[in-house]
């Protein structure tokens, strides 16, 4: 069942919300926790898998939010993009730092992280219509597609890291990864040119 | 690598795993503001975000969101019946207001300050939940049989740090600190959790009050290999690693 969605109208009243916390207006930032609190911490809780650590790191998503949405532009990004990319690099970190891997893996997360790379993305791109879409086109891939994907998404593995988890050829490894990103942005892509 | 190549590797890019030389040379490209690597870099992170609709609906316990308002220094929300009590005598108040302006101006100025004295108790009355809040979670892990207490900064000088740091595995730690001057604009003290053998995880932020006092809680399992805990200024946004000498160091002994 799908967590959550923004509705076009909520995504549309986000360049209101980030008006609103760059004035330090108290209750912009309880709003933009009650349209983004619940898939924040359902991203963060997979990714993690204990509820306290993942209260930890959402409160540590919304402080980082809070400090750097002066630098967001509200006319041209998508803001729903942008927090949970920094929730789940808060969770991929945790898990590096847990599992010692930060040395193995010393790309730079918050590079992705800056508010200018969100511009001119779609501000309703969480939609119902799309999360569904991509739904869809993930349960089609095969177990290994599945499994490929999760491990970068949500483990944050290399692909060298994932042969090593799974035990199979960095070159297979690679190809379920090509061939399960191709057949998402094509399922999403012929949609989109449906609709 | 040519751009067809390529396609296949940014979403790993903007994931933060992909490896070298394709890395580098996706930089590379993106360096020299290469269109077809911009717009494969917008595509992937629009995949990106639809990924982490995946999950399953997992509910985060309602403390949460009061947390989260109080760590950015906002008055969490109150409750709905406090917020109607708060309005009903806000618009009590300003009744009272117009009809005291219209008679007599000099009193009409002494009802706007108390209308500020109000507001400004209201803040403190919302700040002061939060600090409760705090205040119980701490007592609830120190009243735990099996939390051991740490001094830390007693008879260092000049002037450090001192205070107390409660552990307990299956709970959380607290810190009390006093004698800690609020970190310089921009920011913030770190909670470090140190591995033996290993790096320091992150364990949350924290300011400390014009007075100097600390009183932080970060809440959930302890590993059992924790060998230290250490608190550094870090910027406001944290750090994944110490990026300054901690102030506070304290040994985690079983």
């Amino acid at each position: 069942m799908l967590l959550f969605v923004l509705t076009a109208k909520i995504a549309e009243d986000d360049p209101e919300l980030v008006r609103r916390l760059k004035n330090r207006e108290p209750q912009a930032m309880a709003d933009l926790y009650d349209r983004y609190g619940r898939l924040t911490y359902a991203l963060i809780f997979r990714v993690v898998r204990n509820g306290s650590v993942a209260e930890d790191l959402v409160q540590e998503t919304f402080l980082r939010v809070w400090n750097r949405v002066h630098g967001f532009d509200a006319e041209r990004g998508s803001f729903g993009p942008w927090i949970l990319t920094v929730a789940r690099n808060r969770a991929i970190d945790y898990l590096r730092s847990v599992d010692g891997r930060t040395k193995q893996t010393p790309f730079e997360l918050e590079k992705m992280e800056e508010p200018s790379q969100y511009a001119h993305i779609e501000r309703d791109i969480l939609n119902m219509d799309r999360a569904r879409i991509l739904r869809e086109a993930f349960v089609k891939l095969s177990p290994n597609q599945r499994i490929v994907i999760e491990l970068a998404y949500y483990e944050g593995l290399s692909q060298t890291e994932m042969a090593e988890r799974m035990r199979q050829p960095l070159g297979t490894v690679k190809t379920w990864v090509r061939t399960a990103l191709k057949a998402l942005r094509e399922h999403l892509g012929e949609q989109a040119a449906l609709a | 690598m040519n751009h067809e190549e390529l396609s296949d590797l940014y979403e790993l890019y903007t994931q933060g795993v992909l490896e070298e030389p394709e890395r580098a040379e996706i930089e590379q490209h993106l360096g020299n503001a290469c269109p077809e690597c911009e717009a494969g870099v917008k595509g992937a992170l629009r995949l990106n975000a639809l990924l982490a609709t995946l999950p399953e609906t997992v509910e985060p316990p309602r403390r949460l969101r009061q947390r989260v308002l109080a760590s950015v220094g906002v008055e969490p929300a109150m409750s709905r019946i406090w917020r109607n009590a708060w309005a009903v005598a806000a618009v009590a108040l300003a009744m009272v207001l117009i009809v005291v302006a219209m008679s007599n101006q000099r009193r009409g100025r002494e009802l706007a300050d108390a209308d500020r004295q109000l507001a400004q108790t209201r803040l403190d009355v919302q700040r002061s939940s939060a600090e409760v809040r705090q205040v119980r979670s701490a007592l609830a892990l120190l009243n735990l049989p099996n939390t051991r207490e740490i001094v830390f900064g007693a008879g260092a000088a000049p002037e450090p740090p001192r205070g107390r740091i409660f552990v307990n595995r299956q709970q959380g730690v607290l810190l009390m600190a006093s004698n800690l001057p609020p970190a310089p604009e921009g920011k913030i003290y770190e909670l470090w959790l140190i591995p033996k053998g290993g790096n320091p995880v992150p364990s949350g932020l924290f300011q400390s009050d014009l007075q100097g006092n600390a009183l932080f809680v970060r809440s959930g399992e302890v590993d059992a290999n924790t060998a230290a805990v250490a608190v550094s200024v870090e910027p406001e946004a944290g750090s994944t690693a110490p990026t300054t000498k901690p102030l506070i160091v304290a040994a985690v002994s079983d």
